[in-house]
């Protein structure tokens, strides 16, 4: 990768991270420095609530899956008292990981490749193969694995490292209403994720994507190809033939920009923030009626109208995920090196909506999150560029002004702002300072 | 018509239609598929039918059609320069042949893909896997219903794909 030692700061000192944000700007190591990513790991994605599976992924007891907070990897594991614990994937003798797979069924523990030490879904070790080798030497309480703090928020659960955390629900602020928009979509009060994940990945800061998502002016630049050739199809189609959702989608980046300055982005203290939604996809007028009418016999009408009329576009929940209430889906942001980052999608059915529910989440996630959708492609080739170009010149601060004078309205815990504004980025980047700011 | 004979036409569309990809013949490529067609790369060997999850590619005739006018707009940059390809066709069998005369056929396919990125050998890279096409019988012929591409890393993490497989 290009990069290296051109990118490092040079007049503030190196590692004070409180030095590498200003008003309106940020120094460009904070994307190229990889001794940064690693205090970024150790600062922020230890400290936070990292989103980490739904619920439905471990339905039966011995259900697992593997995860990530930030560069160490998680297993979640549902026990028979139908608790789900989360322990690091690592061998307390020599340790190699436990498990190799991204889900699975251990109902008998996790077992280790390499001697055979068998840990409980809490973290407890069970057995030691040739115990009598140990006579008086190990005790296997001193090997435990330390179970990681976990919390659920409506079924989806968050992990952190960090003891002394605020609870979740604190730390979601009023953007757990953005998970009880999905949830609330469901007639059922179910929503059930589905086993097939979308993952992409790029060479390039894991910042990036967080910076890109809610920001409404790039898509009529880098996206404009897709809007001319779903314009020429659409030009070329027979009387009466409808136009593709895929390329509605493709559409909804030529919008005039002052539709986007009209929309208001929110933002909220430890990073994060949405949008108002502008997709404007909606269900065939059946499913609409049918899906309704399911609505309101789970919420009554007050309730379900309220849900139906919530339009928000995408939900960035600082510094791991992004959700997508409307069209059920959750995207994970994992940071891998400073710069390589992997975003892993999953999409949920809502019981007892109709299925065409499940189709528009279905496309919306592969329209949004696939490396071969055409608009995704646009977007990887920035990140990597933005890499590149960080990597010299001696212009070193990056600007984040956007909007900087268009705030709309802040009320304690939320702030108002136009959907053009670069509020967003700052947001990002004043709870980073807060995170980074003192040693653990 | 005899097996041998229907087994070599059915094998020249699959090779022709690779062809066609290598050559950015897209015009001729869609040419090749019903107007009902889809054109899939799933997540997972498991999957079913294009609607039980997300994929790769998950085109229907429109997307596949904007999404190749848009390989040869040079302000796609995302796509630009253009990536060159080479597919090796192998295996071509026959795994079944409906009533109507519609043929399941499947093939393993290696696609060699390039585009220069200055970026070393990562702007090579090779995909691979079984492809599967369902073959409509129509007044001209064979024409693809279904392209279904089961890469060997379908449940792998991607980089920008820009060119159909
Ligand atoms: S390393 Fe795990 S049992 Fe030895
Ligand atoms: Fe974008």
């Amino acid at each position: 990768m290009v990069g290296g030692m051109a990118t490092l700061l040079n007049s503030p000192p190196r590692l004070d991270p409180s030095a590498l944000v200003r008003p309106g700007r940020v120094h460009r190591s904070v994307y190229t420095d990889a001794e940064i990513f690693r205090l970024e790991m150790e600062r922020i994605f230890s400290r936070a609530w990292i989103y980490l599976a739904h619920e439905s992924e471990m339905p039966a007891a011995g259900d697992y899956v593997r995860r990530h907070i930030g560069s160490r990897q998680v297993i979640l594991t549902r026990d028979r008292d139908g608790a789900v614990h989360a322990i690091p994937n690592r061998c307390s003798h020599r340790g190699t990981t436990l498990c190799a797979f991204d889900r699975g069924s251990a109902p008998g523990g996790h077992s280790c490749p390499y001697h055979g030490w068998n840990f409980a879904a809490d973290g407890r070790l069970r057995g030691v193969p040739q115990r009598s080798n140990y006579e008086g030497v190990l005790e296997l309480g001193d090997y435990d694995l330390q179970p990681v703090r976990v919390a659920a928020y409506r079924g989806f659960l968050f992990g952190t490292l960090d003891a002394e955390a605020v609870p979740l629900v604190e730390f979601l602020g009023h953007m757990a209403t953005s998970i009880d928009d999905l949830v609330d979509r469901s007639p059922s009060g179910e929503v059930v994720c589905s086993p097939h994940v979308l993952r992409h990945h790029y060479r390039g800061n894991w910042k990036l994507s967080f910076e890109n998502l809610n920001d409404t002016i790039h898509p009529g630049f880098a996206h404009s190809a897709s809007v001319v050739s779903a314009k020429a199809v659409a030009a070329g189609l027979e009387e009466g033939e409808p136009l593709a959702a895929s390329l509605g989608m493709m559409l909804a980046n030529g919008k005039p920009i002052q539709f986007f300055q009209d929309l208001d982005m929110v933002t909220t203290p430890r990073g994060h923030s949405y949008i108002g939604g502008h997709m404007g996809a909606s269900y065939t007028a059946d499913t609409q009626s049918a899906y309704a009418q399911a609505l309101i016999a789970h919420h009554g009408p007050d309730k379900a109208a309220r849900v139906l009329g919530t339009d928000r576009h995408l939900m960035l929940l600082y510094p791991s995920s992004t959700w997508h209430a409307r069209y059920q889906t959750v995207r994970i942001v994992r940071p891998v090196r400073h710069d390589l980052t992997e975003i892993i999608g999953y999409t949920f059915r809502l019981p007892g909506a109709p299925e065409e529910t499940y189709r528009n989440a279905v496309e919306y996630c592969t329209g949004a999150n696939s490396a071969a959708s055409p608009v995704i492609a646009d977007d990887l080739e920035v990140y990597e560029r933005i890499m590149d170009g960080n990597g010299f010149d001696a212009r070193e601060w990056v600007p984040m002004s956007r909007g900087l004078r268009e705030d709309r309205e802040a009320v304690p815990g939320l702030t108002r702002s136009p959907a053009t504004s670069e509020a967003f980025i700052r947001n990002q980047f004043a709870a980073w300072a807060d995170y980074m700011g003192a040693a653990a | 018509m005899s097996d041998a004979g229907l087994r070599e036409r059915v094998r020249a569309l699959i090779e022709d239609e690779a062809r066609l990809l290598d050559d950015q013949d897209f015009e001729a490529w869609l040419a090749l598929f019903t107007p009902d067609c889809r054109y899939w790369v799933p997540v997972s060997l498991d999957q079913t039918t294009p609607g039980d999850g997300v994929a790769h590619f998950n085109d229907d005739k429109q997307l596949m059609a904007a999404r190749t006018h848009r390989l040869l707009n040079p302000r796609a940059f995302g796509a630009e320069p253009s990536p060159r390809t080479a597919h090796v066709v192998s295996g071509v069998r026959i795994d079944a042949v409906d009533d109507d005369g519609t043929v399941h056929a499947s093939s393993s396919q290696i696609i060699l893909e390039y585009r220069r990125r200055d970026r070393f050998e990562e702007d090579s890279r090779v995909f691979g896997g079984r492809v599967r096409h369902v073959l409509r019988a129509t007044g001209s012929g064979l024409r693809i219903a279904l392209k279904r591409v089961d890469l060997v890393n379908a449940e792998g993490s991607m980089n920008a794909l820009a060119a159909p497989f």
